[in-house]
Parts: structure tokens; C-alpha cells; sequence
């Protein structure tokens, strides 16, 4: 009884994830095929191999670009916990004057869409010498006024207790933030975590103008290099696409529960 | 109040690293855009003299600019009632728990992950005139292949729904956020007074959710008056300057055309327009949205 009701769910879902993932699909499809079964018929590869595979690694530093990426998504993210959480505890923890003032320019700063200060942050960087450096693609983001918004509220919601009673125990202000702070944070570092490696990972415009080097550039630029050589080769093309993917893809699929969370709280600016 | 002046030397190196950082790389820049939008100079060349707004009147004088800013306006228009669809879809059968329901949850918000270029480059293939999948459907059904990114008249729209694609996973998280906070009560007191599911879907959970939709909406608007990677790989502003946007007209004036002062106008002027958006969509959070974490 309860699966005939659950039944036009689950069609409709079943269809509608099959559209969904299609354009993935074919991707896939394409880069387990030889060049000779490009165009053949049929949604599976008729002969599946993994040629294309070892042609994209053999021709293009892939696991340099995914290396850059990856060093890069970590470094941010990193930066990002540990300045926003330290700005968060002395926004949420220590009474000082100016405190809410320092909160507002949080809050005012999360409403400048960092996509159109990309020329004066390129031409700012360039005068400091770093165009072409790790530093261009990771400095400028150590720090998130959506970080600090995020955490600063979070930290707001546990109870004064715990803090107090640390205090009282004689420990300092690090103290409390490396054994309070951090731990009861756990979730809303995840969620942070997660938003922050996928945006950083993501990032397009900005690697494409302060990279020059090949050596330098990462996954997603790598991905547009490799489209303009291989013209008409879309399967190594597609092999080169499905390289870059799988991180973000494992990713997602071992921390789904962070991302949905971070995109749900970090919603307000995307 | 000795006492606040003592933590406030405490809080310094907590805020420093985060304070200091925003002031170097967003305060500035954003200060910066505005000076550079006021003077001219070559990106190449010496001195600069200020010329108040005459970046921007030269900017307005541009049938170019007001060719892009109408694109960017029809692109957003696109891709936000699409995405809003697709992703209220996806939401509408995903947000109540049934067995299974993890596993198409997964693949619903799969796009999320999805990097732009790896998009990009799975919907070129799909569209490719002669092994993409959308054409090779359309000849089954016997109708004519489609020049999806080739012709000027398809190719923002092709855009767009490539653009929505990718965002269908994050419209749909927020919109399972929103359903799942209408309160289950109401419609069960809809079906004792024997509304049908269409009846309760828009009588009851469509209004409740309008607040939570036009918010995501907003969002999207604001994502797609930047969507730059899947243009860049794709049509590069083509064909005919068709997918020209904004953003893209910004980047092409000031690292192709080198006209850094009419591009740092442009951008401060989208800059503008961002702001207000994204201004009206705080103020909207702050009166009566709330996402449940």
C-alpha cells in the first residue's frame, strides 16, 4: 500500500535525476571511448577504454593543475577557519568598544560582490608582485566576511556556561577558544569548510587573470586549456573534465551533510 | 570601563588577521574601483589625471555597454525562472523523508559540486552538432539539429539553461530548507477538508513558500549577473557579441581592449547594481526569512 502511494515519486524522481545527470553522463560516456567510437550510437561506449584517460595525463600536467587547485582550496579554507573564528570569539567573547561597529563592517563587506573588484584586487596584486604566485591565488581569501558573520552568529547560540566556567578555572582567552571554542564549533566549521573548499575550488575568473604559467594554473583553468588544444578530441577532452571532477565529486559525496548545511546557512550570499 | 579598554587590547590579535585582511583586499580594491572609474590611464601607460565622471559618461554613450547591460538583464531573466522551477521540482520530491529519498537527494544537489568548467565542458559535448546527445534526441524525434551555441539568436538562451543547470542543486537545498519549515499541520488540515494535492500545493504551500522563493530568486538573479567561467568556455562573448554580459564586457575592455578606466566604470556600475540587490535581499533576511540549519 505505502509503496503504490510512494510509486509516482518515485518515477518522477527516477526521470527527472536521469535528465539531470544526462550531460554528466555522456561525458563520462565519451571519455571511455576511443577516438574511433566518438560518434558511435548508444549511450554506453561500445568498446569502454581507458585510453582517453591515460592520453590527457600523458599530454597535460594534470595532476599538477588538480595539485594546485587542491593546495590552493585547502590553504583558503584553512585561512578562512582560523581567521573567522578568532574574530568571531572576540565579537562574541570579549566586550570592547566598537565591538558592533567591527560587526556591522562584517555584515556590510558580505554585500560587496567580490566578482566586480577583481580589476583594482588584480592591479593591487600585480603592484605587491604576485601575479603568477601561489600568494595571488590565496592571500586575497584568507579571510570571509561570511566566515566571521557565520561563526560570530553560531558562537552566539551556545550557552555562556561553559565559557564562564573555563574563565573561572583560570584559563586564558586562547585557552577557552583551543578547548571550548573550537570543539563546540564543530558543525558550523563544517559547514564553513565545506562552502569554502567548493567556492575556492570553483573559482574561475580570478586564476584565469593572475596565472600566466602553465605550472601555476589550476584544475578549472586546466580545463579550458585542454578544450582549446585537443579541438576536435572531445574524448580526451571529456577524460581531462571527469579528472578534474572527482574531487569535488568525492568530496561532496563523503561531507554531503556539511555542503547542504553550509549552502543552506551561507545561502543569504552564495 | 577600564575594563572594556583592557579586553579591547585582549580582542586585538583575534581580530587582526581577519580585520587587517578585509581592509587590504576588500575595502581597498572596492575604494580603488571607485578612484580608478574617476581617472584615466593606460594599463601600460604613465600619470593619471582625474577626469570625474567622465569614464562614466563615455561608458553610457557606449551602445556596446547598453547592448551587454540588456543581455545581462535577459540572461538573469532566463536563468532565474528556470532555476527556480527546476530546483522547487527537485525540492517538491525530495523534502518529506521516504525510504530512498538520500540517494535522490544526492543526486539532486549533485550540481553543487559540479565545477563550472567541467559544466561547461559536459554540456559543449552534449550539444555537439554531431555527438551530442540534444541533437541526436531532436533527430529522433525527427526534427532538425539545433546550432545551440553557434547561432546568435540560441546561444544565451543555451547559456542560460546551462547556467540554471549548474545551479539547480544549490536552488534546491535552499528550497527543501524552506519547505520543510512549513509547518505540516496546515496542510493536513487542508486534507481533512479534502483539498486535492493541487489545490493545497497552490492555495497553501506555494504562498507560504513565496517568501523563501522570491529570496532565492534574488539569489540566483545576483549569481547570474556574474556567471562568467561557462561563457568564457563556451562562446568567449560570441557568436556576433551575442553573449556579450556585463562582466564579460568588463573583462574583455580591460585585459583585451586594455581600456582599464572605461572597464573599471563598467564594473563599478555593476558594482552599483549588485549592491542594490544584494542590499534589498539582506533587509528582506533580516525582516522574516530564516533557513533552518
Amino acid at each position: 500500500m505505502r509503496l503504490r502511494k510512494l510509486l509516482p515519486t518515485y518515477l518522477m524522481a527516477s526521470a527527472y535525476a536521469f535528465l539531470l545527470v544526462l550531460p554528466l553522463f555522456t561525458l563520462l560516456s565519451a571519455s571511455l571511448r576511443a577516438e574511433g567510437d566518438l560518434y558511435a550510437p548508444g549511450l554506453l561506449p561500445p568498446h569502454p577504454t581507458l585510453e582517453p584517460y591515460r592520453e590527457a595525463l600523458s599530454r597535460y600536467p594534470l595532476p599538477r593543475f588538480l595539485l594546485n587547485s587542491l593546495l590552493v582550496s585547502v590553504a583558503v579554507t584553512l585561512g578562512v577557519l582560523a581567521t573567522s573564528l578568532l574574530a568571531a570569539y572576540a565579537l562574541t567573547r570579549l566586550r570592547f568598544r566598537g565591538r558592533e561597529a567591527l560587526f556591522g563592517l562584517a555584515v556590510a563587506l558580505l554585500l560587496v560582490p567580490g566578482e566586480v573588484t577583481f580589476l583594482p584586487l588584480y592591479l593591487l596584486v600585480d603592484r605587491l608582485g604576485w601575479l603568477d604566485t601561489y600568494a595571488a591565488l590565496t592571500v586575497p581569501f584568507l579571510a570571509s566576511p561570511l566566515g566571521v558573520f557565520l561563526l560570530r552568529q553560531y558562537l552566539r547560540t551556545l550557552p555562556e556556561d561553559y565559557f564562564d566556567a573555563a574563565r573561572i578555572d583560570g584559563a586564558t582567552h586562547w585557552q577557552v577558544l583551543r578547548h571550548v571554542a573550537l570543539p563546540l564549533s564543530a558543525p558550523a566549521l563544517g559547514a564553513l569548510a565545506a562552502l569554502t573548499f567548493i567556492g575556492t575550488w570553483n573559482m574561475y575568473l580570478w586564476p584565469l587573470v593572475v596565472t600566466k604559467s602553465r605550472e601555476m594554473q589550476t584544475a578549472q583553468i586546466a580545463v579550458n586549456f585542454i578544450l582549446n588544444e585537443e579541438v576536435a578530441r572531445w574524448n580526451v577532452v571529456a577524460a581531462g573534465a571527469i579528472l578534474v571532477l572527482l574531487p569535488t565529486l568525492i568530496a561532496f559525496l563523503l561531507a554531503q551533510r556539511a555542503f547542504v548545511r553550509g549552502i543552506a546557512l551561507g545561502g543569504l550570499k552564495g | 570601563m577600564r575594563r572594556r579598554r583592557g579586553e579591547l587590547l585582549t580582542a586585538l590579535p583575534f581580530l587582526l588577521p581577519a580585520y587587517a585582511l578585509f581592509l587590504l583586499f576588500l575595502v581597498w580594491p572596492a575604494l580603488e574601483a571607485l578612484w580608478l572609474s574617476l581617472h584615466r590611464e593606460n594599463l601600460f601607460g604613465r600619470g593619471r589625471e582625474w577626469v570625474g565622471l567622465g569614464n562614466f559618461q563615455e561608458v553610457l554613450a557606449r551602445p556596446e555597454f547598453w547592448k551587454s547591460a540588456l543581455l545581462t538583464l535577459k540572461f538573469a531573466l532566463v536563468v532565474a525562472p528556470l532555476e527556480l522551477v527546476l530546483g522547487l521540482l527537485a525540492a517538491l520530491l525530495v523534502y518529506r523523508p521516504y525510504p530512498g529519498v538520500a540517494f535522490f537527494r544526492t543526486l539532486f544537489f549533485l550540481t553543487t559540486a559540479v565545477p563550472t568548467a567541467v559544466a561547461a565542458v559536459a554540456w559543449g559535448w552534449f550539444l555537439h552538432p554531431v555527438g551530442g546527445w540534444a541533437n541526436r534526441a531532436l533527430a529522433g524525434l525527427g526534427l532538425p539539429p539545433q546550432p545551440w551555441l553557434t547561432s546568435p539568436d540560441l546561444a544565451l538562451y543555451t547559456l542560460g539553461v546551462i547556467t540554471a543547470w549548474s545551479g539547480v542543486g544549490f536552488t534546491a537545498i535552499l528550497l527543501t530548507a524552506g519547505l520543510q519549515n512549513i509547518p505540516e499541520e496546515v496542510l493536513e488540515a487542508a486534507t481533512v477538508d479534502g483539498a486535492s494535492p493541487w489545490t493545497r500545493f497552490f492555495r497553501i504551500t506555494l504562498p507560504l513558500l513565496s517568501p523563501t522563493l522570491f529570496l532565492v530568486g534574488l539569489l540566483v538573479v545576483l549569481k547570474s549577473l556574474t556567471a562568467f567561467g561557462q561563457i568564457h568556455l563556451l562562446t568567449r562573448g560570441g557568436p556576433a557579441e551575442s553573449t556579450m554580459v556585463w562582466i564579460y564586457r568588463v573583462y574583455q575592455d580591460a585585459f583585451f581592449n586594455f581600456q582599464v578606466p572605461l572597464a573599471a566604470a563598467e564594473a563599478f556600475l555593476l558594482f552599483l547594481v549588485l549592491l542594490l540587490l544584494a542590499a534589498l535581499q539582506f533587509w528582506l533576511l533580516g525582516r522574516r526569512v530564516h533557513y533552518a540549519a
